[in-house]
């Protein structure tokens, strides 16, 4: 006979490891394990059957996999974690004995420094696996690039996040792989596609970030460290694969008087071959943006200009792309399918602002506006000296000058006038006080909406001081069901519903509040409404029966109370009876008195109502049949239902909601234009 | 051991240079230093007592028996500091006290010179003889004799020395007794004699020298010190040196000075070594010399360069990627949903929440907030603020990263539609009642029960006002009434199931009537049903008492006219059973009834007899409380229902047919399907259970769409596949309920309709339902005074 087995031996109490256990069996300190975790990417789980995990016990607890703690107990990490602990205990030391040379020392020497590759490549087996996972790393250190130093944050690793992340927006520049951009109200968010891969990320505006609260910055700190392990070694990647020298040239004097961007010199392999034979190449490519300030100052043609101020800076892909459009496919024979297929090529949206030349002023974000309109091909981009050096141009009034992009309200005609006077004194700054013939004057969001469009939109509509179009998420995908703001309300509202609020506004307005609670419930109906019908029947006749919407029991409270001695349906037949006997009754009273007023009241009304009735009734009907359906479902298939519904109803009622505020909006909108 | 190396040196130094009263010595003041440092090492002056003290050891046992105490040693010890020829004196007096303060590495000494110890007075080499003599044996051998080991020695350990036994105790503890302990051997030291009280006195008058008012604790003595002894504890006190003329700081001898002394130490030749250079230093050179040239050996470089090297080497990690294996357990983070229209700084006016809606969110717990922020327009980019939430999202985030379990989860991608079963068109299964035809109106407090007449012209109802009351169908008048009784209830009326003959059951309280309505029937009919009824009195005229013991046992039932008032109405017989009537069912032919009343225990279920005017009581014991009990439609079968189970009983065998387990808490009605293989069970659990009697004990299906308990259910009885339920929520069911001739099939059950009409009252909606015996007509009694009838 086969031993019997006990019980947690094998299986499900066996596969999970609680988190003390870990710890203990690491033989490491609960922040060592934190950090190991976080670089190693080991997350806890949480097991299919926890009873028999924890083995009845019903504490909240954290697991962790056996084997991915099994497998840190090989980590070469873990020795360097005991190193230091070792090492900590003896400055300690050197530190109770008061001898601060010898911790000194002890610190500088000893200290292991810890090397984070061979995690970068065991989590990531594939480059596509890095890239997948950039997300978050790109969204933090962007935020580190902008956080001021601190104790917690020491300069060294600010500078180095704001090298990574400058070095990454090389690349997506040199290589056009920035699809989207969106102003929210947390941050710009950027999306490129690099190698396939969506890569979304966010960037703070530039102000003093709160690190108030209960932000633990060691977290961030071990977060920071391989997240500038991971983005090193896919920018060396990415720069590589398209023929870059990494790590870009960099030029600290620059970068001191706020070039950003400017500050990295980007050069091509092939350069730097041909560079190495002449060993003066350098000097050049260091003193070109300065000889290029000065050469704008002097206000040359910004044609000949261009052509010889950015011989380093080599776009290697450039004469490639031409030949990469995608060609159409077009359909030969009338039965055959067609295929979707990618609409405008790579190259077309990269040189979306390659024609023109930007000046950017000063209140406006130069850092973002520049990232992008270099990203889609503009390469003359000029801004007001006091953004920080590395402009085309600081000159407003340089006539290249295409678009400009201003973010201040005109002047109006007597400040203008005024403003004329003191014009001598001061020529460089024009916007306000005048323009410049034939440049085009645009808030920024013209930038991004041209970008998440893809093709240059009308300018006008974005001029300083107008009312913006509202800016759109380009991430939202327009899905059945859901309100899309882009389309107008006619088109996406059920039937009968727009008709359902016109009632509702004339009983708000003229009809004393007689029959509120019953208006509410059919307000109620016609929100919940799902099947694209609508209510119907007369404003007056409610009748609470029909709450029971969803559920396949009907609710017996508000049944009978407002009316006597019939059912839901007979009261409605009745009911329509009785209207059309007033009707008739009211079209007779006409006829006598010989007055033709009453249908012309009745029009919109009477419409409204019949509209909403016949919905009504359709809608009454589906969902009678829906009930009887869901009556006869087996308890699980009803609850799967209940979930699926719930979240339909969800989205519904949101757009519901949506579109009564926006008819609303519309109906002040023609009231004020009428007026 | 140090002084058993040469004892013998030493005592004869001892003996022969008697320390001289000479004290001016120097290296006197550096024994008694030494005694000060290292009091645990002898003196070499003790180990002279040793020996010294060896020669009258024997002779002076006894006195150690006596008892000596530590404290004499340490004493002595003490007595060790002063000077040399005072010492002298108090080691006289040792030896004559025997306060032996040899410790225990003495004694290896004392073994080994026992002999000559006693003999070393007089001369110098008795060591040399050996402890044994020799002889010759009887082979004229040699032979050694040893001498006996003097077993004395054994005694003479250092437990000797603690005279007294008792070891570390108190001597206050043997205040009581006339001894102070035990010897060795057992026996009790006595206390020693303390003088008469005079001499007490007197020793307290003239007070002896060195008198300290102290006993020693193991002698039991009065403790007397020496006047050195008070000037050593005196000076220690005082923390003085404890000798007069004790230099603390000696002038220091140069041993080794400066001066170059004209004659070197040793008159060894310089050796060649101090002048000729090293061949082995010189090869170690060499080798060092190559080793730098070769660059084994880097020169010392500063600790600044190391920190440029700090920075990161970057190379291609993916130079050789293998793709994660196929079955790995690993599951990525999951991304952020990208930001909606309403994350935008400026969004479309719909997006922005209104008042209340701020208020609201406002409100919310954070956790609880369905968005972490609040959309809000900025007409210009200029004006838009900082996110104050950035970092910490962002540390929220990276939280979520490493803490939060990950876990894969099935999007649920289910079509609702597929969900739904797929019915027949209630339209393929018309007819059906839908709607409210009529409505009965008149009656006061609830209507308790309805029923078609056998034709399907009449509706009789009974309420709580006591009323029956009979309608006509069509038109919902009222045509003809009769108050039964004042107090109690009409629970249950019943049309007998026979066209030929109109009679109506209706129970009130404990009775049942028998009811003609004779003005709204034919005289024929009538005529009939006076007939059928009158038969029984007939028969219980002939036979009075059926009881075979032929009297005093009260029978079940009692038989009666009920009295002229409402007989002229046309209620003609009254049964009165003993407790109160719930529920009437006839037989299919029309002669027996059944009656139920939940209370009476063992008369719960009676079944009445028309023709015969007997009642009788078909169970002596129920178990559990009867509900309701009914005829099967074609066999001799009777099924009654307790609370939470289904009997089904064979009349004709009487015996237990099956027992049915719905699985309900409350059965509140059954009714057998005109077929009679299926069952229909409500309950006040909300449930409607469907029997099929071939199947199994437990329900074929169970129906759960009311809110309420269910009151009533009814099959259609005229050939139509309907059911019907009555439910306290106000609402009826209409099911489609089809069941196939052939066993094979199961019956299909399709909801047809709900009918909603009838007003909740005081939590009971509707108490009854009755289908019309040929239409798919239902009437229903609700306990808002109305019925209803639906067609």
């Amino acid at each position: 006979m086969a031993r019997i087995k006990k019980k947690g031996t094998s299986g499900a109490a066996k596969n999970y490891i609680t988190r003390t256990r870990a710890v203990k069996k690491l033989q490491i300190s609960l922040p060592d394990f934190r950090r190991l975790c976080i670089f190693k990417g080991i997350y806890p789980r949480e097991p299919r059957k926890k009873k028999k995990v924890t083995k009845g016990s019903t504490a909240n607890t954290t697991f962790y996999y056996t084997k991915d703690i099994q497998y840190l107990l090989h980590e070469p990490l873990l020795a360097k974690f005991r190193e230091h602990k070792a090492v900590s205990k003896k400055i300690a030391r050197a530190l109770g004995r008061g001898e601060a040379g010898d911790a000194a020392r002890l610190e500088k020497n000893l200290v292991p420094k810890l090397k984070l590759d061979h995690i970068i490549k065991e989590r990531y087996p594939t480059f596509i696996d890095a890239l997948r996972d950039l997300d978050d790393a790109l969204s933090m250190l962007f935020l580190f690039a902008n956080l001021p130093s601190s104790e917690h944050v020491p300069a060294k690793t600010i500078s180095l996040c704001q090298k990574l992340c400058h070095e990454f927006e090389h690349y997506v520049i040199v290589s056009h792989s920035l699809r989207k951009s969106f102003l929210s109200i947390k941050g710009i968010y950027y999306q490129a596609t690099i190698q396939g891969q969506d890569i979304l990320w966010l960037v703070p505006y530039r102000f003093v970030q709160r690190t108030g609260g209960d932000i633990d910055f060691r977290i961030m700190g071990t977060f920071i460290e391989f997240y500038t392990t991971l983005l090193g070694f896919v920018n060396y990647r990415l720069y590589t694969s398209v023929g870059l020298v990494y790590p870009p040239k960099f030029n600290a004097k620059m970068d001191e008087h706020g070039a950003e961007l400017s500050a990295f010199q980007v050069e091509g392999k092939s350069v730097l071959a041909n560079g190495d034979s002449t060993a003066d190449d350098e000097t050049p490519a260091v003193a070109n943006p300065e000889a290029q300030a000065i050469a704008d100052k002097l206000a040359a043609l910004p044609e000949t200009e261009e052509d010889d101020a950015a011989p380093a800076p080599v776009q290697p892909n450039e004469d490639d792309e031409a030949n990469e459009e995608i060609d159409k496919f077009e359909v030969t024979a009338p039965d055959a399918d067609v295929l979707p297929q990618p609409q405008a090529s790579n190259a077309e949206i990269a040189s979306l602002f390659a024609p023109f030349t930007f000046y950017i002023a000063r209140e406006t974000p130069r850092a973002p506006l520049e990232f992008i309109l270099k990203s889609f091909g503009c390469k003359r981009i000029g801004w007001d000296g006091a953004l920080g050096e590395g402009a085309y141009t600081t000159n407003e009034s340089d006539p290249s000058i295409t678009h400009q992009i201003v973010d201040r309200l005109p002047l109006s005609e007597t400040s203008e006038a005024s403003a004329t006077a003191g014009d001598a004194a001061a020529p460089k700054a024009q916007w306000p006080r005048s323009t410049m013939p034939g440049r085009t004057y645009v808030q920024p969001q013209w930038v991004w909406d041209c970008i998440n469009q893809s093709k240059l939109l009308r300018p006008d509509l974005y001029a300083p001081g107008a009312e913006l179009p509202p800016h759109l998420s380009p991430w939202v995908k327009p899905k059945k069901g859901e309100y899309d703001p882009n389309l107008p309300l006619q088109e996406q509202e059920a039937e009968g519903e727009a008709a359902a609020f016109e009632e509702e506004e004339d009983e708000e307005e003229d009809v004393s509040d007689v029959e509120v609670a019953g208006d509410g419930n059919d307000v109620d109906d016609a929100l919940l409404d799902r099947d694209s019908s609508v209510e119907a029947g007369e404003g007056m006749d409610v009748d609470g029966s029909e709450d029971d919407d969803d559920s396949d029991e009907s609710d017996e409270a508000p049944a009978g109370d407002e009316f006597d001695g019939f059912d839901s349906d007979a009261e409605s037949d009745i009911s329509d009876g009785e209207a059309a006997r007033l009707q008739h009754q009211r079209e007779l009273e006409a006829e006598a008195t010989g007055k033709t007023l009453e249908p012309e009241v009745e029009t919109t009304k009477s419409k409204n109502a019949a509209i909403r009735k016949k919905a009504d009734k359709k809608r009454k009907e589906e969902e009678e049949e829906r009930a009887r359906q869901k009556m006869m479902l087996s308890n699980k298939k009803r609850k799967l239902l209940k979930r699926i519904e719930y979240g339909t109803n969800k989205r519904d009622t949101e757009a519901e909601a949506l579109r009564r505020k926006r008819r609303k909006l519309e109906k002040a909108k023609s009231a004020a234009n009428a007026i | 051991m140090g002084p058993n190396t040469n004892p013998r040196k030493r005592k004869a130094v001892t003996r022969e240079a008697p320390p001289p009263a000479s004290d001016s010595g120097e290296e006197l003041a550096d024994g008694l230093l030494d005694g000060i440092l290292s009091h645990s090492e002898d003196s070499s002056d003790e180990d002279q007592d040793d020996n010294d003290d060896e020669g009258d050891y024997d002779s002076e046992a006894s006195s150690v028996i006596e008892g000596l105490s530590d404290e004499d040693e340490e004493g002595d010890d003490e007595s060790g500091f002063e000077s040399e020829d005072e010492e002298q004196d108090i080691r006289e007096q040792l030896r004559k006290l025997k306060t032996s303060d040899s410790s225990s590495h003495h004694h290896d000494t004392n073994m080994d010179f026992e002999n000559g110890g006693e003999e070393g007075l007089e001369e110098q080499d008795d060591s040399l003889k050996p402890n044994y003599t020799v002889t010759t044996d009887a082979n004229g051998n040699p032979r050694y004799l040893y001498k006996e080991i003097d077993p004395v020695y054994d005694s003479d350990d250092s437990a000797a020395d603690v005279s007294n036994t008792i070891g570390n105790i108190d001597l206050s503890y043997y205040d009581e007794y006339p001894h102070i302990g035990y010897d060795i051997n057992g026996k009790k030291i006595m206390r020693p004699a303390k003088g008469e009280a005079l001499d007490a006195l007197l020793d307290s008058i003239d007070i002896p020298k060195g008198w300290t008012g102290l006993t020693d604790p193991t002698t039991g003595k009065p403790l007397n010190l020496s006047a050195e002894e008070l000037d050593v504890l005196k000076r220690l006190t005082r923390n003085e040196v404890l000798e007069d003329g004790y230099d603390p700081y000696p002038e220091m001898v140069h041993y080794f000075s400066g001066v170059k002394e004209i004659m070197p130490l040793s008159a060894a030749p310089e050796p060649k070594r101090r002048f000729v250079p090293s061949k082995h230093e010189a090869k170690r050179v060499m080798k060092i010399v190559k080793a730098i040239r070769e660059g084994r050996i880097q020169p010392y470089k500063p600790l600044e360069e190391r920190e440029e090297e700090d920075e990161q080497i970057h190379y291609d990690v993916w130079a050789d990627e293998k793709p994660r294996p196929e079955k790995n357990m690993h599951i990525a983070a999951p991304k952020l949903p990208p930001p909606g229209y309403e994350a935008s700084y400026h969004p479309p006016p719909e997006y922005l929440p209104d008042k209340e809606e701020e208020a609201a969110w406002l409100e919310q717990d954070e956790e609880d907030r369905e968005r972490d922020f609040l959309p809000r327009n900025h007409e210009a980019l200029r004006k838009v603020p900082g996110y104050e939430n950035f970092v910490k999202e962002r540390f929220e985030r990276s939280l979520d990263l490493y803490l939060a379990p990950r876990v894969r989860r099935n999007k649920l991608n289910i079509d609702p539609e597929s969900l739904l079963p797929k019915l027949p068109n209630p339209e393929d299964l018309k007819p059906f009642p839908t709607t409210c035809a009529a409505i009965f109106r008149g009656q006061e407090g609830r209507v308790r029960s309805v029923t078609f007449d056998p034709l399907g012209i009449y509706v009789a109802s009974g309420g709580d006002d006591g009323y029956v009351r009979i309608w006509e169908l069509l038109t919902g008048r009222q045509v003809w009434n009769v108050k039964l009784s004042d107090e109690e209830a009409v629970d249950s009326v019943k049309w007998r199931p026979d066209k030929d003959t109109s009679i109506l059951a209706a129970a009130a309280g404990e009775s049942v009537y028998m009811i003609i309505p004779f003005t709204i029937l034919s005289p024929d009919i009538e005529q009939a049903s006076r007939d059928i009824l009158d038969a029984g009195w007939g028969y219980a005229a002939s036979k009075p008492s059926t009881n075979t013991n032929g009297e005093t046992k009260e029978p079940p039932g009692k038989w009666a006219r009920p009295g002229t008032r409402i007989e002229a109405k046309g209620v003609l017989v009254q049964v009165t059973v003993r407790s109160t009537v719930k529920t009437i069912n006839w037989h299919r032919k029309g002669d027996y009834f059944a009656t139920v009343s939940p209370r009476g225990q063992s008369t719960a279920v009676a079944i009445h007899t028309l023709s015969k005017h007997l009642t009788q009581l078909p169970f002596r014991r129920l178990k559990g409380i009867a509900q309701t009990a009914q005829f099967h439609p074609s066999k001799a079968i009777f099924f009654v229902a307790t609370k939470n189970s289904i009997r089904s009983y064979d009349l004709a065998k009487q015996e237990l047919v099956k027992i049915l387990q719905p699985g309900a808490k409350w059965i509140s009605s059954i009714d057998v399907h005109p077929g009679g293989d299926n069952l229909l069970v409500g309950t006040y659990d909300k449930r409607l259970l469907w029997h099929d009697l071939d199947l199994s004990t437990k329900p074929y299906k169970t129906l759960r769409f009311h809110t309420a308990a269910i009151r009533a259910v009814r099959y259609h009885q005229g050939g139509l596949p309907l059911f019907a339920d009555a439910s306290d929520d106000g609402s009826m069911q209409i099911f489609h309920g089809k069941v196939v001739g052939d066993m094979m099939e199961n019956a299909t059950i399709v909801p047809l309709k709900v009918l909603k009409g009838h007003k909740v009252k005081s939590r009971l909606g509707v108490m009854d339902v009755d289908w019309h015996p040929r239409e798919p007509w239902c009437v229903s009694a609700g306990a808002d005074g109305t019925s209803r009838l639906w067609c």
